[in-house]
C-alpha cells in the first residue's frame, strides 16, 4: 500500500528526531584518576596531595593517591601504574622516580587507555599528554643565581644530589652547573649523589664537606636533601662558611633560613602541580584534551632570610590545611 | 483511477502535514516560552543559592570574629589580675580554648614581654615577629585585627593564625596585648564550602586584597586570577553575567567580605539542557501522537471511501458478477455502504427483468413471425403439390408433402428453443427442398457440415430466414443458375455457420439497416430476430455478420457458442 509507505517515512523521521535528541544531552558519569607520586612523606608531596584533591573535588572525580615508601623505588611505582589500571583508572597522574625504567609501565597504561599527565619529573615516553612542574633547568639557574648573587669572590661549590636517572634532579644540577661554568669564577668542587631521605643526605654531606674542606657553596636540589644537607652544615657548624641553598618548604629549612644554616630556597608550588596534574587527568577525560599544552611551568620562587616572611612567601612555604 | 489515488493521496499528505505542522508549531512556540522563563526562574534560583551560602560563611565568619572579641575580652581581664592569677587564668583559657594559638603581651616599645602558649616558648631571637606591628599598634588607637599570617616566634612551628591586638589601660606593665587565633577552622571551612560542582567562596578586605582563597596557590602562582579590584567596587549582592555568579556580602563588624562565586553553566545550563531533552521528548511524543491521530482519522474515513469508490467502478465494469461486499468505518461511511449495497442489488434486479422481457419479446416475435409465413407459405407450397398431383407427378408430391410435414415438426420441435443442429440442418434442407421445387430448379444448394458439429445446440429457425432472405432477395432477381452453400464448422469454442449465394449482393447501408434499424419487410425482420435472439441468449459477442459485394454474392457468418443438451434448456 502506498499509504503504509507514507505512515513508515513518518515513523523514520520521528524516530531521527528522537535519535537527535537523545544525542546532545550525555550524562557525565565519575572519572577515576590515580596519582603515583615518588613519596607520601615529605611536605613537598603532601601539598601536591592537598592540590590534587581540592581539583579532584571540584570535577567530581574518583582520586585514589599512592606512592613508594623511597623515592628511589621505581620498581614498586611500575607495579602501582599496573594496578592502578587494573583497578580501572582512567587516567594516572604520574611523577616518575626514574625517567627511563618507569617508561614502559606507563607505555603498557597508555596501551590499555588510559591518560598520562607527568607532574614535578617527566617520565621517557610518548604516551605523556602533558608535563606539569616545575622548569628544572630555569630552577636549577635560579638557585646558582641565588648564590652568584650573594657571594664575592670564587665559588667553590659542592652538589648534594639525589637518584641520578630522576629527570627533574638531572636538570636543576644542569642548570646549575652550566651557569656556573659560564661565570667563570664557580668551580664544582664535588657532586653526590645521595639518596632522597634526609639521614642519609646529611651523612652523605658530611662526608663530602670533610673530604673537601674548600667547598663554601652547597647546592642541595630537593626537600629530603636540602633538609639533610642543612642538618650536616649545622652540625659541622659551618653556617657562616657555607652558603646553602636549597630546594623545597620543610619546617628544618625554614627554621635553617632563621638560624643560618641554609641562605636560600628554590620554593615549587607543588599545590599547582597537584591540582593542574588532575584538573589535566580531568580534562583529557572529558574530552577537551586538544587545548592542553605540552609544557606547563608552575611558577618558583626563591625565598632568602630578607623575605621569608613576606606575604608572598608564607603562602608558598605554609600551608593553610592543618595537617 | 490513478488519477483519483493521487489526488487522495495529497489530500492524505495535505492533511497529516498540516495536523504534524500546527502541532509543530504551538509546541515550538511553548517549550520557547517554557524553557525561557524556566531559564531565568533558574538564574534567580542560581543567585539566591549563592546568596545563601555566602551569607552563611559570612555568618560564620562573623561569629570566628566575635567569638574573637570574646576571648580578647577575657584576656584584658586577666591582664587586671596580679602575675600568678593572670598566668593560672590564661593557662585554664588556653587549654579550653585549643584554637588559641598564643597570647603575647609588649611593652610600650614594642618589646615581647610575656608569651603564653602551651608547650611552647618563643624562640630566643625572633626575626620578624607577624603577630605585632608598633606602627600599626600605635596609630590604631584601639583594638585592630590583622589578616591571617604565619605564626613566627616558634621553633618549628608556623601555624596561620589571624592577631587581634588591644591596648590595656595604662599603668600597667604592658601596653598592648595580642591574641593569635588559628585560622585553620575557618579556612578548612571555607574550603569546604562549594556551590554547585565547581563554585567557591573566598574573603578579602574592602580594599580588594584577598584574605583567604581556596586555591590561594593558584593564584600566587599566577595560574588563577579574581578580578578583586572589579568586585571590591561593587555593593553587597548577586551579580550574574552569562557564565559566572558573584555574590558579595560584608561580614558584620569588621572590613572582611565574602564573596561566593558560582557558574552558571553547571547550576543553570546544565537542568536547562536536562528541561530541553525532556521537552523535545515530550514533543516527540506529542507529533507521533498528532501522525498517530491523523493516521487513523485517514484509515477511519477515506479507506473505506475509496473501498466503496472501488466497489462502484467494479459495479460499473460487470454489473452482472458483481456481489457486493460492505465497506466497514464510521456509521456514516457504513450507512452510505448499505444504501450502495441496496441499490446494487436492485439494479441486478431490473436488469434480471429487462432481460426476462427482451426475451419475452423475442419469443413472441418468433411466434409472429412464424404465424405469419405460414400461411402464404403453406398455400404456395400446397398450390406446388396439387400442381404436381395434376401432372401425375407423384413420387415429387410425396416428396414435398414430406418435406413439408419435416419443415412444422421441427419448427414446432414441442416447443423448446433450442435443438440439435442435425435437426436445424434437416429444417434448412426441408425448406430449401420445398422451395427448389417452386421455383423450378433456378438454383442449386449444398450443405458442407462437420459431423462433430451434429450434436450441438443451436436456437431453431436460425437458418430459414437467412435462406429465405437468400433465395428472394439473392437469387430472386438473378438471371443465371444461383446456389446457395450453408457450411457449418468449428472455430475453437464457438460453432459457426456460413449462407453463402451467389446472387446480386447487398450494399453496405442495406446490411447495416438490416442489423441495426427497424425491419421494413418480412425477411429483415426474421434476420434482425435471428440476431437479436443469439446476442440475448449468449452475449453481445455471438449473433450475425454479413459480408457482401453486389454483383458476386454475400456470406452471412451466425456464430454462436458450443451448447451441449441441457445447457440453456432454461431460458
Amino acid at each position: 500500500m502506498r499509504r503504509n509507505r507514507w505512515a513508515a517515512a513518518w515513523a523514520a523521521l520521528l524516530c531521527v528526531f528522537l535519535l537527535g535528541c537523545g544525542a546532545d544531552t550525555t550524562y557525565s558519569e565519575q572519572h577515576t584518576v590515580a596519582l603515583i607520586a615518588k613519596s607520601t612523606e615529605t611536605e613537598f608531596w603532601l601539598s601536591v596531595f592537598a592540590g590534587a584533591e581540592a581539583a579532584a573535588t571540584e570535577y567530581n572525580l574518583k582520586l585514589t593517591i599512592t606512592g613508594p615508601e623511597t623515592e628511589e623505588d621505581y620498581e614498586t611505582q611500575n607495579q602501582m601504574v599496573a594496578d592502578a589500571v587494573a583497578e580501572g583508572a582512567q587516567a594516572i597522574v604520574f611523577s616518575a622516580i626514574d625517567y627511563e625504567n618507569n617508561a614502559a609501565a606507563i607505555d603498557d597504561a597508555a596501551k590499555k587507555g588510559a591518560k598520562i599527565v607527568a607532574i614535578d619529573s617527566s617520565v621517557d615516553s610518548q604516551a605523556v599528554s602533558t608535563y606539569i612542574g616545575t622548569d628544572n633547568y630555569a630552577a636549577g639557574q635560579m638557585a646558582a643565581q641565588a648564590a652568584l648573587d650573594r657571594i664575592v669572590g670564587t665559588l667553590r661549590i659542592g652538589i648534594v644530589n639525589y637518584d641520578m636517572n630522576s629527570a627533574n634532579g638531572q636538570e636543576r644540577e644542569r642548570g646549575a652547573r652550566d651557569l656556573f661554568s659560564s661565570t667563570g669564577r664557580a668551580e664544582v668542587v664535588a657532586a653526590i649523589n645521595t639518596l632522597a631521605e634526609a639521614g642519609h643526605a646529611r651523612e652523605d654531606t658530611a662526608q663530602m664537606l670533610a673530604d673537601h674542606p674548600g667547598i663554601n657553596v652547597l647546592l642541595a636540589f630537593n626537600e629530603p636533601t636540602s633538609v639533610g644537607a642543612a642538618q650536616a652544615v649545622e652540625e659541622l657548624g659551618l653556617s657562616e662558611d657555607v652558603f646553602l641553598v636549597g630546594f623545597d618548604s620543610n619546617v628544618a629549612t625554614v627554621e635553617g633560613l632563621q638560624t643560618g644554616s641554609v641562605d636560600a630556597l628554590i620554593v615549587q608550588n607543588p599545590y599547582a602541580m597537584g591540582y593542574l596534574g588532575v584538573e589535566s587527568a580531568y580534562k583529557l577525560l572529558s574530552g577537551q584534551g586538544t587545548g592542553l599544552t605540552a609544557v606547563v611551568d608552575t611558577s618558583t620562587q626563591i625565598v632568602d632570610r630578607d623575605n621569608l616572611f613576606s606575604m608572598d612567601s608564607q603562602k608558598a612555604l605554609f600551608a593553610f590545611e592543618s595537617r | 483511477m490513478k488519477g483519483v489515488s493521487r489526488t487522495e493521496l495529497r489530500i492524505t499528505t495535505i492533511l497529516v502535514s498540516m495536523v504534524v505542522g500546527l502541532v509543530t508549531v504551538i509546541l515550538c512556540c511553548c517549550i520557547f516560552i517554557f524553557l525561557n522563563r524556566y531559564r531565568s526562574a533558574m538564574v534567580q534560583s542560581a543567585r539566591t543559592s549563592t546568596a545563601q551560602a555566602v551569607s552563611q560563611v559570612s555568618n560564620t565568619v562573623s561569629n570566628y570574629l566575635q567569638d574573637m572579641d570574646q576571648a580578647m575580652s577575657m584576656v584584658e581581664r586577666s591582664m587586671l589580675e596580679d602575675a600568678d592569677n593572670r598566668d593560672r587564668m590564661l593557662t585554664a583559657f588556653l587549654i579550653f580554648r585549643p584554637d588559641v594559638v598564643a597570647v603575647t603581651s609588649y611593652s610600650y616599645s614594642g618589646q615581647l614581654l610575656d608569651c603564653w602558649c602551651l608547650d611552647r616558648e618563643p624562640r630566643e631571637t625572633i626575626s620578624q615577629n607577624l603577630s605585632f606591628d608598633l606602627n600599626r599598634a600605635r596609630s590604631s588607637g584601639g583594638a585592630y585585627m590583622t589578616a591571617p599570617h604565619v605564626e613566627t616566634i616558634f621553633e618549628e612551628y608556623y601555624p596561620w593564625v589571624v592577631t587581634m591586638t588591644t591596648p590595656l589601660k595604662p599603668g600597667n606593665k604592658a601596653a598592648w596585648v595580642s591574641l593569635d587565633l588559628s585560622f585553620s577552622s575557618i579556612s578548612s571551612y571555607i574550603n569546604n564550602v562549594s556551590i554547585g560542582q565547581r563554585g567557591y567562596c573566598f574573603l578579602m578586605d574592602k580594599e580588594g586584597n584577598i584574605v583567604y582563597h581556596p586555591q590561594q596557590q593558584l593564584l600566587y602562582a599566577g595560574l588563577k586570577s579574581e578580578d578583586t579590584e572589579a568586585l571590591a567596587s561593587l555593593a553587597d549582592g548577586a551579580y550574574a553575567d552569562d557564565t559566572v555568579i558573584y555574590c558579595l556580602t560584608s561580614v558584620a563588624d569588621s572590613d572582611w567580605r565574602v564573596v561566593g562565586v558560582s557558574y552558571v553553566d553547571e547550576l543553570v545550563n546544565r537542568s536547562v539542557s536536562e528541561m530541553i531533552h525532556l521537552s523535545a521528548i515530550l514533543a516527540a511524543v506529542l507529533l507521533a501522537a498528532a501522525v498517530l491521530t491523523s493516521w487513523l482519522l485517514f484509515r477511519l474515513l477515506a479507506r473505506p471511501l475509496r473501498g466503496l469508490a472501488d466497489a462502484m467502478e467494479r459495479f460499473e465494469t460487470d454489473a452482472d458478477h458483481f456481489t457486493y461486499l460492505s465497506v466497514g468505518g464510521t456509521r456514516e461511511i457504513q450507512e452510505l455502504s448499505g444504501s450502495f449495497g441496496h441499490m446494487v442489488l436492485r439494479i441486478q434486479q431490473l436488469m434480471a427483468t429487462v432481460r426476462e422481457e427482451e426475451v419475452n419479446l423475442r419469443k413472441t416475435e418468433l411466434k409472429a413471425l412464424q404465424a405469419q409465413i405460414n400461411p402464404h407459405f403453406l398455400y404456395n407450397t400446397l398450390d406446388s403439390i396439387a400442381w404436381m398431383c395434376e401432372q401425375g407427378r407423384n413420387a415429387d408430391a410425396v416428396k414435398m408433402v414430406h418435406a413439408l410435414a419435416r419443415l412444422f415438426r421441427i419448427s414446432i420441435s414441442k416447443g423448446h428453443e433450442l435443438i440439435p443442429i442435425a435437426k436445424e440442418i434437416e429444417h434448412a434442407e426441408s425448406y430449401l427442398q420445398i422451395q427448389k421445387y417452386r421455383y423450378k430448379n433456378q438454383f442449386t444448394y449444398q450443405f458442407d457440415v462437420d459431423p462433430a458439429c451434429l450434436d450441438y445446440y443451436c436456437n431453431k429457425i436460425t437458418l430459414q430466414p437467412i435462406i429465405e432472405n437468400a433465395i428472394n432477395h439473392g437469387l430472386d432477381l438473378l438471371v443465371d443458375e444461383g446456389s446457395i452453400t450453408v457450411q457449418v464448422c468449428q472455430d475453437g469454442d464457438d460453432i459457426v455457420f456460413y449462407v453463402r449465394d451467389n446472387g446480386v449482393g447487398m450494399s453496405d447501408e442495406l446490411i447495416h439497416a438490416i442489423l441495426e434499424q427497424g425491419p421494413e419487410d418480412r425477411t429483415g425482420i426474421g434476420i434482425r430476430n435471428v440476431n437479436d435472439r443469439l446476442k440475448i441468449y449468449f452475449g453481445k459477442q455471438y449473433g450475425l455478420h454479413i459480408t457482401s459485394e453486389p454483383d458476386v454474392g454475400t456470406c452471412v457468418e451466425i456464430r454462436m457458442p458450443k451448447i451441449q443438451e441441457g445447457n440453456y434448456e432454461a431460458k
